[in-house]
């Protein structure tokens, strides 16, 4: 969007509050949603969870073709829509709700960077295992991603999808890196993330921010997500502090919702298992 | 250790004075093969120097080189004309005795790993912030250095391919620069293309804007210190090198990105400082121990080197005639036996 178009949208924005109705779009949740998409559909429910936006989720299996960018989710709060969480949370701060004020311009930078730094490896190392690695591909993605539609179009529809993202793994050279490689990085990333994060209870001390519900996002989804290998939740759960912190935002912000019944369920006994 | 490696004294952790290192550790024989990036600003051997720009594979060369000269890592850098080989992107490459490592975060893996580590100093969490960073660099400013110099045509046609064709042998000199253009413009429209932005201008405007917000929060983050992480240069300050060095002091038709950055005083200084000290330091305390021996047509063609490119300068000046920009001075060549520094106008016909 140009400048102009921009600022048009924030003015709109601006000039209503948060209705009770907003809703949040995504696939539908058992049968259809892959990790990627159902990790940033988290990210964007603890968001505003954090901000204490009421938010109603509506699961669809076309949800995709219906969101504005082709991305999930989306949210269709009065009569604007508004797809990924960077746009969600200008959006959000648009109407006056935002995490990050009390930050300086220092820590600003940090957090974009950090946001960065979780799209660009943890992202992209979820979307080449679902859809680069064979032995996923096979046995998960082309199942759940063509679900809803019938032969041939979910035959058709998957490889489509995977040829879209193979091109886009080639063009930023993770085409030729082996799965090992990508599981390194990952290791990588969440090495630094706990770095990052220490011993406090969010990036930012006291409060949480954006950061905060992305990195629950994707790191709980790993978590909770049974794929054909445990190597992928293997390397988040070497770092004890970001499971205590998944754990913490879990407690705070999603105990009286059903987050997602069995794997709610599925993370608690393995830390029981892992604590007894 | 690494046992292709002689032993050197000790682990050059901080690089205090790099030409010192250099000197003391005379023995050391590894040698990075690189394309040069730019002939203004960094050195090279054989005169034929074939190069790259910031691009398909050129944006790592400036920041393994600058990790190097940081941690006092003692090398060669030997510029190959193996461009047949090397357009698969298989540059920079270090090599040692035993070993070959490509890909930059490989080799500046390795060299920390040999000790040579510019990030001794840092905090866990600085680590941490230095990925960070370096994952921010490559998200929004890359986008918008890739365009300016590959995919603006009048960029791309007046410095960027000329410069590029120049140096690379003949039939290849007709293909390369279109592929990395189109390689440059399909990586934009892949990971920024996508809808809403559905023509080529507003996805523009969009990588621009990003990059001018990241100019922004790199300037905020380095307030007024030296280096990102204190009084010593690190990993951080090799990538943010390598990404702003080009962008400062390449000479484009089209500057908007260049602009920004000129606006932001405290990263220009910055990479003055390192330029200053770790590049031009270079220049004249080179010890010729273990260094190959003088070639006497080096010599002279740096001196035909020189009078050409003051010519080209007059003649550039001229062409673009705009009264409103001073007369920039190109870094002036020097006349010392081992190396030449090449004007980034030398090929550039009139």
């Amino acid at each position: 969007m140009s400048l102009v178009a921009e600022a048009f949208v924030s003015q709109i924005a601006a000039a209503e509050p948060w209705p009770e109705n907003a809703t949040l779009y995504q696939q539908l949740k058992g049968e259809q949603i892959l990790l990627s998409d159902n990790a940033a559909s988290l990210a964007v429910q603890a968001f505003l969870q954090m901000c204490n936006l009421p938010i109603k989720v509506v699961c669809r299996a076309n949800a995709e073709y219906m969101s504005p960018s082709g991305k999930v989710p989306f949210i269709h709060v009065g009569n604007q829509v508004v797809s990924e969480l960077g746009p969600i949370v200008q959006f959000v701060k648009a109407k006056g709700h935002s995490l990050s004020d009390g930050l300086d311009e220092v820590q600003k930078a940090e957090m974009k960077a950090y946001m960065e730094l979780v799209n660009n490896m943890l992202l992209t190392a979820e979307l080449y295992l679902q859809w680069c690695d064979e032995a996923t591909v096979g046995e998960i993605t082309h199942a759940r991603y063509g679900s809803p539609y019938p032969w041939p179009l979910n035959h058709i529809l998957a490889y489509q999808k995977q040829w879209e993202v193979r091109r886009k793994m080639k063009a930023i050279g993770w085409g030729k890196k082996t799965l090992d490689q990508v599981l390194e990085d990952v290791d990588q990333c969440c090495q630094a993330l706990s770095q990052r994060l220490g011993t406090q209870p969010y990036f930012f001390n006291k409060q949480p921010t954006e950061l905060d519900a992305l990195v629950f996002g994707h790191l709980y989804t790993i978590l909770t997500t049974q794929l054909t290998s445990d190597e992928l939740s293997e390397k988040v759960k070497n770092y004890s502090n970001l499971l205590a912190f998944c754990r913490r935002i879990e407690q705070h912000y999603f105990e009286d919702r059903v987050l997602k019944k069995h794997s709610r369920w599925y993370f608690q006994e393995w830390l029981h298992r892992t604590e007894t | 250790h690494c046992p292709g490696l002689h032993p050197v004294d000790e682990p050059h952790s901080l690089a205090c004075d790099p030409a010192e290192a250099w000197r003391e550790s005379h023995s050391f024989s590894a040698r990075l093969r690189v394309f040069s990036a730019l002939e203004a600003l960094w050195l090279w051997r054989e005169s034929r120097a074939p190069l790259c720009t910031p691009g398909a594979f050129g944006e790592k060369v400036p920041e393994s080189w600058a990790y190097a000269k940081f941690s006092g890592a003692p090398l060669k850098v030997n510029v190959i004309d193996n461009t047949w080989r090397g357009s698969r992107g298989d540059v920079p490459i270090l090599t040692t005795k035993d070993n070959i490592v490509s890909q930059p975060a490989k080799i500046l893996n390795f060299l920390r790993k040999q000790k040579y580590n510019a990030d001794y100093e840092l905090s866990a969490r600085q680590g941490a912030d230095t990925l960070a960073y370096i994952a921010l660099l490559e998200e929004k400013l890359l986008p918008a250095v890739l365009h300016t110099f590959w995919v603006e045509n009048d960029n791309y046609f007046t410095v960027t391919k000329p410069w590029f064709a120049s140096r690379i042998p003949f039939p290849l000199s007709l293909i390369l620069p279109g592929r990395m253009s189109k390689g440059a413009l399909n990586r934009i429209l892949l990971t920024r293309g996508e809808p809403p932005l559905y023509h080529l201008r507003e996805v523009e405007a969009q990588i621009y804007r990003d990059a001018k917000e990241c100019l922004n929060l790199l300037s905020h983050r380095l307030g007024t210190s030296q280096f990102f992480f204190g009084d010593m240069p690190s990993t951080l300050d090799a990538y943010v090198f390598g990404f702003l060095a080009p962008l400062y002091k390449v000479r484009f038709p089209k500057v908007q990105l260049q602009e920004h950055l000129k606006q932001l005083s405290n990263l220009c200084r910055f990479c003055d400082d390192i330029l200053n000290s770790y590049f031009r330091h270079s220049l004249g305390g080179i010890s010729p121990a273990g260094q190959e021996t003088v070639d006497a047509n080096l010599q002279k063609l740096t001196q035909l080197v020189n009078k050409e490119s003051n010519l080209i300068e007059k003649m550039d000046d001229n062409l673009r005639q705009s009264p409103q920009l001073p007369p920039r001075k190109l870094p002036t060549l020097k006349l010392t036996p081992a190396e030449e520094e090449s004007n980034s106008l030398q090929r550039l016909s009139p």
